[in-house]
């Protein structure tokens, strides 16, 4: 039940209690230094003009990740945090926005979005990325469109993620394929995106 | 017996026959897969009674009798179950709730019917503001 999620579109999500109560919206994502999986969630309020709340949702008390829904066991999984706090760590754990290098210092573009394992995984799986026109050749919405898989061997300095040069050799546009052989990769047997 | 056919049956005390309101809905604890509250319509300005199912004298398809319709102290936060959205414990959501099926003797829940079929009552998690909560039964 790992089906592959886009962070984007978690903002908002719901986070409800396994009694059924929401408690809280997701704001952002935030990733562990190493981009290897998500580490927290910072939330608001429920109602359209509460604004971000001090506390946020480690990904430990995560009861599990759906695409309708964060699911938590109750409202015990919300830990007090500075609002000040939880912006900066808001700040340092985002990857959008990121620009992704290769080792060998070829800019391959910047990061649109972040695609990540549901469930009880929260593991990150591959990147949306605006791309350079040297990568992929074609209109910008074309070039918008393009997703590289996270591999093993990624490291975040910063703002900036370094991939191994022969990922670039996975970049596609085609998503079900995509999703299929990073299915396949994993020995995940597929799963959907949102 | 169907929760939607006791919404809007009289509800009557025993003894003088009087009949105090009709029924506006059924209050569930959806963890323990019960019916418990009645909440009873009592016309415009004299609001609503809450009562415990055990107050009830007798449950029939026409109308229930209750012993006394004074509401019990900690009558819990009344969550309709009828039109609830239905979430798993997964986060996915599994259509909404259009009817349940409860035994009047023990108030038990016997099913739950959704858009996207029958819910059996030992999957009920818990029943929110949000939604329903039902088991997935494959999760870690």
């Amino acid at each position: 039940m790992n089906g592959l999620t886009a962070v984007r579109s978690l903002a908002t999500l719901p986070v409800v209690t396994l009694g059924g109560d929401a408690v809280a919206h997701v704001k952002d994502t935030v990733f562990d230094p190493s981009g290897e999986r998500i580490a927290r969630f910072t939330l608001t309020g429920r109602s359209l003009l509460s604004g971000p709340l001090p506390r946020d949702l480690p990904w430990p008390a995560v009861h599990c990740l759906g695409r309708h829904a964060v699911m938590v066991r109750d409202e015990g999984a919300l830990f007090d945090l500075p609002l000040s706090v939880a912006r900066r760590e808001a700040v340092r754990g985002r990857l959008l926005g990121s620009q992704v290098v290769t080792e060998d210092g070829r800019t391959v573009g910047t990061v649109l979005d972040v695609l990540v394992e549901g469930g009880t995984s929260g593991r990150l799986v591959a990147f949306r990325l605006a791309a350079q026109r040297e990568l992929v050749h074609g209109s910008r919405h074309r070039r918008h469109r393009v997703y590289v898989p996270r591999g093993e061997a990624l490291s975040v300095t910063g703002r900036t993620l370094v991939i191994p040069a022969h990922a670039t050799a996975y970049v596609t546009d085609d998503l079900p394929g995509f999703v299929a052989r990073v299915g396949a990769g994993h020995d995940r047997g597929g799963g959907g995106v949102r | 017996m169907l929760f939607s056919r006791v919404r809007g049956l009289p509800v009557l005390t025993p003894g003088a026959a009087d009949r105090i309101g009709v029924v506006r809905a059924l209050t569930v604890d959806a963890a323990a897969g019960r019916v418990t509250h009645v909440r009873i319509g009592r016309g415009r300005l004299r609001g609503q009674a809450v009562v415990a199912w055990e107050a009830l004298g007798a449950v029939g398809t026409d109308m229930l009798v209750v012993r006394s319709a004074d509401g019990p102290a900690g009558a819990p936060q009344h969550r309709d179950l009828l039109g609830a959205r239905v979430l798993t414990e997964c986060g996915e959501e599994r259509g909404t709730v259009l009817d349940a099926a409860f035994d009047p003797v023990t108030a038990r829940v016997e099913t739950v019917l959704t858009t996207f079929g029958e819910v059996p009552p030992g999957l009920l998690l818990g029943l929110g503001d949000h939604a329903l909560v039902i088991r997935t039964g494959h999760h870690r």
